[in-house]
């Protein structure tokens, strides 16, 4: 094994174990699980009656390509991984401003790669018991979701989804390196995942001129493409959505190796 | 050889002033003001290994900064650092390996979960061969005394068994430089000691080097060879604690609860002692040049009626007061 390949080995296995000890850490927090399952179940429970409304109750009818049925999954789908997210700016903005940021530091690991592992075990979790809660209640309205290779879609396209979403969120985060209140950014951010990502209305329900534009923001990788492959199989869009995805992850990760270096510069830790 | 060396290390940094009252607020949302603040000024220092050095200063005298820059959290904005022969800025994945730090104020302990699992989590960070970590596990836990509580969630913890537990996490990796900053702030006195006499025990038996800060006095006098005192953000004693202790150290604080309506006037005058009044109680400042404990309180007894009598150090803030008094720098 040549240099590289061994540091890239050492760095995946000490963020499996950061990974599994994330994972164990999250299940103290069982009231949060039960808060957000039951928001879940109520969101979408909206949803349902609001689209039911809007094509009538028809379980045929077609809007730009998504039946009742469809549209109901889609929703499951975003919210699923929407909700996967933990607050990760919230957590790097308080661990500037209390000063734990140095005990991240005195670590020989990346300060990224270790948010990463965190993240990522405690979004796929998240996400497989989000898919769960949505399912109970969306099976009972809609019917089960039999898309064919759907699934095998959605997963395929989530795990990039949430890389994406990770690294947009690491972008804001590492604003606290500059700015100690990273909420506003936030706050922008998650609304565009709302209506440009595609979390609330599919993206081919949006104008034309709108849709040329989501094209070319990261926005949609992060949900839209898993959520509409869930619900659309296409083997050739797959192959094309997974190539627009690693773009985003190689360009987003160059952003935040960027920011990271020239942020940490810049860091000024509080508090003892 | 050198565990750590510094040259002019310096770090500034920029920071807004703003008036008081809400039209102060407005003035700085369109014309911020800001204004550089200077928390390390230009530090020389040599550390050879397997030395314990406390390095003292009031708050704000750059401490923490300095710490923070030789571990390569910080970047400084001038001067140059070599720690354990690595630029910690620079290389701060692999000083890592290296290193150790423990602050006072902050967990590096995973909250609900036992520090067992913290433990597991640092071997493997950290890369240590199983046969390894299970060998310096095992004799932290017997030596720190971690058994009883080791798998018990970090949050049931009393606040010295989490502090047992962070400085056994920190010396699991075997490092050869330690930086602890304040590690028994807010302890009390009985963990205070076995916690010194652990890093002692640490320091002798794996050489292991101890770069410390602390407002303890008692923390410098049982650990440390070696003080470094800075002020302003500068290097202002470094000397050996034996002589410190001799010159500076000399001072005991003899506090007595008095028994009835005792008053200063009804108070002996007592050679090498000095009396000083407080509420509900004196407070006898002793010069242990000139006389003893012992005589003091064979003194005392008998000739004083108290209720409650305390022996102690004087603080850290008094004793640096005092070093600036003698080095002509007292405010």
């Amino acid at each position: 094994m040549d240099g590289e390949s061994k540091r890239w080995a050492v760095a995946g296995r000490k963020a499996a174990a950061v990974g599994r000890i994330a994972f164990r850490h999250q299940l103290a927090y069982k009231t949060d699980f039960a808060m957000r399952g039951f928001f879940l179940l109520f969101i979408l429970f909206v949803f349902i009656q609001l689209w039911s409304a809007a094509y009538e109750g028809d379980f045929s009818k077609s809007i730009s390509g998504f039946t009742l049925k469809q549209i109901v999954w889609y929703l499951v789908f975003t919210e699923a991984l929407t909700l996967a997210a933990p607050p990760l700016c919230s957590r790097i903005e308080e661990e500037v401003k209390n000063g734990d940021v140095a005990i991240r530091l005195i670590r020989p690991q990346s300060y990224a790669g270790y948010h990463f592992s965190v993240f990522a075990s405690e979004a796929l979790t998240r996400f497989v018991v989000h898919l769960a809660i949505g399912s109970a209640i969306a099976w009972p309205f809609v019917g089960p979701p039999s898309f064919g290779y759907g699934w095998l879609g959605l997963l395929a396209l989530s795990a990039g989804a949430l890389t994406v979403t990770f690294l947009l969120l690491m972008i804001v985060g590492l604003c606290a390196f500059w700015v100690e209140e990273t909420s506003g950014l936030y706050f922008v951010l998650q609304k565009l995942q709302f209506t440009i990502g595609g979390m609330l209305l599919p993206i081919d329900l949006m104008p034309e001129w709108l849709q040329r534009v989501c094209a070319w923001l990261p926005f949609q990788a992060a949900l839209y493409f898993p959520a509409r492959m869930g619900v659309h199989f296409d083997s050739t869009l797959l192959v094309k959505q997974l190539a627009i995805q690693i773009g985003w992850i190689v360009l987003l990760g160059l952003a935040v190796s960027r920011m990271y270096r020239r942020g940490v510069k810049k860091l000024h830790v509080n508090g003892g | 050889m050198l565990a750590l060396q510094t040259r002019g290390l310096g770090k500034t940094f920029r920071v807004k002033r703003k008036e008081a009252g809400l039209s102060g607020s407005f003035r700085s949302l369109w014309k911020p003001n800001w204004e550089t603040k200077e928390a390390v000024r230009g530090i020389d220092l040599t550390v050879r290994e397997g030395e314990t050095v406390a390095f003292l200063g009031p708050n704000g005298a750059g401490k923490s900064t300095t710490i923070k820059m030789l571990t390569g959290i910080l970047h400084p904005s001038f001067g140059e650092a070599k720690v354990l022969g690595l630029t910690p800025w620079k290389e701060r994945e692999r000083l890592a390996y290296r290193i150790g730090a423990v602050f006072g104020q902050k967990s590096q302990l995973w909250y609900h979960l036992p520090p067992i699992d913290t433990f597991e989590l640092i071997s493997r960070i950290y890369e240590m061969k199983r046969d390894e970590y299970t060998r310096r596990k095992d004799d932290l836990i017997e030596r720190f005394e971690l058994g009883p509580y080791l798998h018990t969630p970090v949050r049931k913890l009393s606040l010295g068994e989490r502090m047992r537990c962070e400085i056994a996490a920190s010396f699991l990796h075997g490092p050869r430089l330690l930086f602890m900053d304040e590690p028994t702030i807010g302890l009390d006195a009985v963990v205070k000691q076995r916690i010194r006499e652990l890093i002692r025990e640490r320091n002798r038996e794996e050489g292991t080097t101890v770069f410390l800060t602390s407002h303890d006095a008692g923390d410098v006098e049982t650990l440390c060879s070696r003080a470094v005192v800075i002020h302003h953000g500068g290097v202002l004693v470094d000397e050996p604690v034996d002589r410190m202790k001799r010159e500076v150290l000399s001072r005991k604080i003899v506090t007595l609860k008095l028994a009835g309506h005792g008053s200063r006037a009804a108070l002996p005058d007592i050679a090498g002692t000095r009396w000083e009044t407080e509420e509900g109680g004196c407070r006898l400042a002793v010069d242990l040049k000139r006389t003893t404990i012992e005589r003091v309180l064979s003194e005392l007894v008998g000739r004083v009626g108290f209720t409650d009598v305390n022996v102690e150090d004087p603080p850290l803030e008094e004793i640096i007061k005092h070093i600036y008094g003698m080095k002509g720098e007292a405010d």
